[in-house]
């Protein structure tokens, strides 16, 4: 595949920047030609094979993944059966590509299905998705009749012979009604933010999810009172994707050419959809606060604003905020752009991530696992990652952003040092062998339950 | 040291062998929350045993990367989101190596709090910037491949076991041995009669050191001991 230049997808900002107070700003630098059109992939590249365990050896050390293959030993032969509503896109698609290719490699027998339904049912589950997330919901007869007519299809349609069934979100959690072995063990794996759900829509859905032998959220916040286990796995990153591989420096220097990014002065980047829950005009903003006092660059790269109206606006809010200003660099790719994504983050001096609403946020993850600075807003699952001062820094404003943005860039020892912390921090919590851990140590739990 | 007894002569040949195990936790999210400092100390009066050792022991251990600034999970909310530094120095101040039980523990933390609440009545309904979720810690042990019967196989298994291991056997075990303690200092003594170096372990300083500083100190005195 060659790689091609896109016509739409991608721009830099290239007009001169607006002025600035002489007094506190350095010398403008020179400033090099920036391309308009940088080249991007226009299809996805083909699937990457998943990784073995063995490849995870170099990174988070080879005691870690034999504690996995003891850990695992008393699970040897039993079988464990995932479920959820898409075979692609989306985290939770993305996470069982590699979660349950790792779990059959420590012998636990582990098979993916994947729910079907028409579009009258996806509508629905949509709705549900975002009722539950807090949003306003007339759940109608009809609805609730959509939705489980469509799940009791795929109930007579899959086969529940497994020791461990793991129903993932809301969309096939009536599957709960299969159960029929006493010995099985069910699971509800919650994947979505249920602090503040639409009461109706959750009075429908509670009494299937309290059927579950345990529920697994998220975050502490996102769980609800529940008369069942709950536990917490956080979501994590996969250090061997191509988002957090370690790559050559030359394809770093390569894709910042190609966008028109100076490497030879600071370079700040949000990596985000052009979402208002990411606050990418508040970033703006920050950026131009914080570029009196030290000069750097913005870089804001996202996506999701071609097939989104909402997406579409909000970029063209964002290309307001930032004006003529050409160290302002906006970038539009495509989804599978992963690998400049990882480049991107990987030439930044400090990675941003100004969310007023999150969920997990793993754009987060992904930049302390690089070793980056990383501003974050205080919201959803951030602090679990960010320790204010320790493992990054936590905002909750326009100023306190621009604040930190100045102190780090001035201050590169202390920046250097959250970098450092934020790093182990992702290794010790946030990784994929982590929660292969996880996994592991659940079903022994209920397992010892179950005998 | 646990008894008074006489010490075995040091051999470098144990009594026992050392099975280097380690703990696997599961995190749980329990009923108790907080959201003011009148709810946390009822909080820490009611929450499971497994509450106490996760926002404490465990937490150390998730973040043993860090070398200061970090102690347990009750300081650090203390101080960012109730803004109560004296009450958060206090929390912190807890090292729990002190102590060999939870209920213990638990005790010494009530009694933080309930002290602060009364020299601070303002601060007792002042709402937090951030709940405080109460998780708890299901733990697991498992076995490893290493094995020592020798000091030299002992140090090997210092620098090959993974930092879980090294905080199971060297931070967690006084709950389980209840004494001050831990199971390196134990073997070294009773298996090999290395009372000095027993004692050195003993005597790192757990919380101004990443737990990789530790594991590297532990097999500096082991080496020391067997050169």
């Amino acid at each position: 595949m060659e790689p091609v230049a896109s016509q739409t997808r991608s721009e830099s900002v290239v007009a001169e920047t607006s002025s600035r107070p002489a007094e506190t700003s350095p010398a403008p630098p020179v400033r090099t030609e920036r391309r308009r059109k940088p080249r991007t992939w226009e299809t996805p590249p083909a699937p990457v094979p998943p990784p073995h365990l063995d490849d995870y050896k170099n990174i988070v050390g080879a005691a870690e993944i034999d504690e996995l293959h003891f850990l695992a030993r008393e699970l040897k032969g039993k079988t464990v059966k995932m479920v959820n509503s898409t075979a692609v896109g989306g985290g939770v698609a993305e996470m069982l590509n590699q979660m349950v290719p790792l779990l059959n490699e420590v012998e636990v027998n582990t098979h993916w299905d994947v729910i079907t339904g028409g579009n009258d049912f996806f509508e629905v589950t949509k709705a549900f998705h975002n009722a539950l997330q807090g949003g306003e919901y007339n759940l109608t007869q009809h609805a609730r009749d959509i939705f489980l007519m469509n799940n009791e299809q795929n109930r007579q349609r899959i086969q529940f012979n497994e020791d461990f069934i793991v129903i993932h979100d809301p969309q096939p959690a009536p599957l709960i009604r299969a159960r029929q072995e006493s010995h099985q063990r069910w699971i509800w794996r919650c994947h979505i933010d249920l602090s503040s759900p639409n009461s109706e829509v959750w009075a429908f859905l509670r009494p299937f999810v309290e059927k579950y032998d345990a529920a697994i959220f998220s975050s502490q916040s996102f769980a609800r009172q529940l008369p069942l286990p709950q536990y917490l796995f956080y979501p994590c990153i996969d250090p061997l994707s191509e988002k957090n591989k370690d790559i050559d420096d030359s394809f770093v220097q390569q894709v910042c050419d190609e966008f028109g990014i100076d490497r030879s002065r600071p370079i700040v980047t949000q990596v985000s959809r052009f979402d208002r829950a990411k606050d990418p005009v508040g970033v703006v903003q920050a950026f131009k606060q914080a570029r009196k006092y030290v000069d750097f660059q913005l870089v804001m790269a996202g996506g999701g604003a071609t097939d989104d109206p909402e997406g579409v606006a909000v970029l063209k809010e964002v290309r307001e905020a930032a004006g003529d200003d050409r160290d302002i660099i906006i970038l539009d790719l495509p989804p599978w752009c992963a690998l400049e994504i990882n480049a991107l983050q990987r030439a930044s001096t400090i990675i941003v991530q100004k969310s007023v609403k999150e969920g997990f946020g793993l754009t987060v993850t992904e930049a302390l696992w690089k070793g980056k600075p990383t501003i974050a807003g205080a919201v959803g699952g951030i602090p679990n990652q960010i320790i204010h001062k320790l493992t990054g820094a936590l905002v909750h404003s326009v100023d306190g952003c621009a604040y930190q943005m100045r102190y780090l860039l001035t201050h590169p020892d202390f920046a250097r040092q959250l970098g450092q912390n934020g790093r182990e921090h992702v290794k010790e919590n946030f990784l994929m062998t982590t929660n292969v851990r996880r996994w592991l140590l659940l079903l022994r739990i209920l397992q010892s339950e179950a005998n | 040291m646990t008894s008074s007894a006489m010490a075995p002569t040091p051999l470098h040949m144990p009594v026992k062998a050392f099975y280097f195990n380690t703990s696997a936790h599961l995190l749980s999210i329990t009923r108790e929350k907080a959201s003011t400092l009148s709810e946390f100390l009822q909080a820490l009066r009611v929450c499971p045993e497994g509450s106490i050792f996760q926002h404490t022991f465990r937490t150390l251990q998730e973040h043993h990367f860090i070398r200061e600034g970090f102690s347990n999970d009750f300081a650090h909310w203390a101080l960012s989101a109730c803004n109560e530094p004296g009450l958060a120095e206090g929390l912190a101040s807890v090292d729990v190596r002190e102590f060999t039980s939870v209920a213990q523990l638990r005790e010494r933390f009530v009694q933080i709090v309930e002290g602060f609440l009364k020299r601070t009545p303002a601060a007792v309904n002042r709402a937090a910037k951030e709940t405080f979720y109460f998780c708890a810690s299901d733990i697991m042990v498992i076995p490893t491949s290493f094995v020592a019967h020798t000091l030299q196989e002992f140090a090997e298994g210092l620098r090959g076991v993974s930092l879980h291991s090294i905080h199971h056997h060297f931070i967690e075990a006084r709950l389980r041995l209840k004494l001050m303690s831990n199971d390196f200092s134990q073997w070294l003594y009773e298996d090999l009669g290395l009372t000095d170096a027993a004692r050195q372990l003993n005597r790192i300083d757990i919380y101004t050191v990443t737990m990789e500083d530790v594991r590297k100190q532990i097999v500096r005195i082991v080496e020391r001991a067997l050169s």
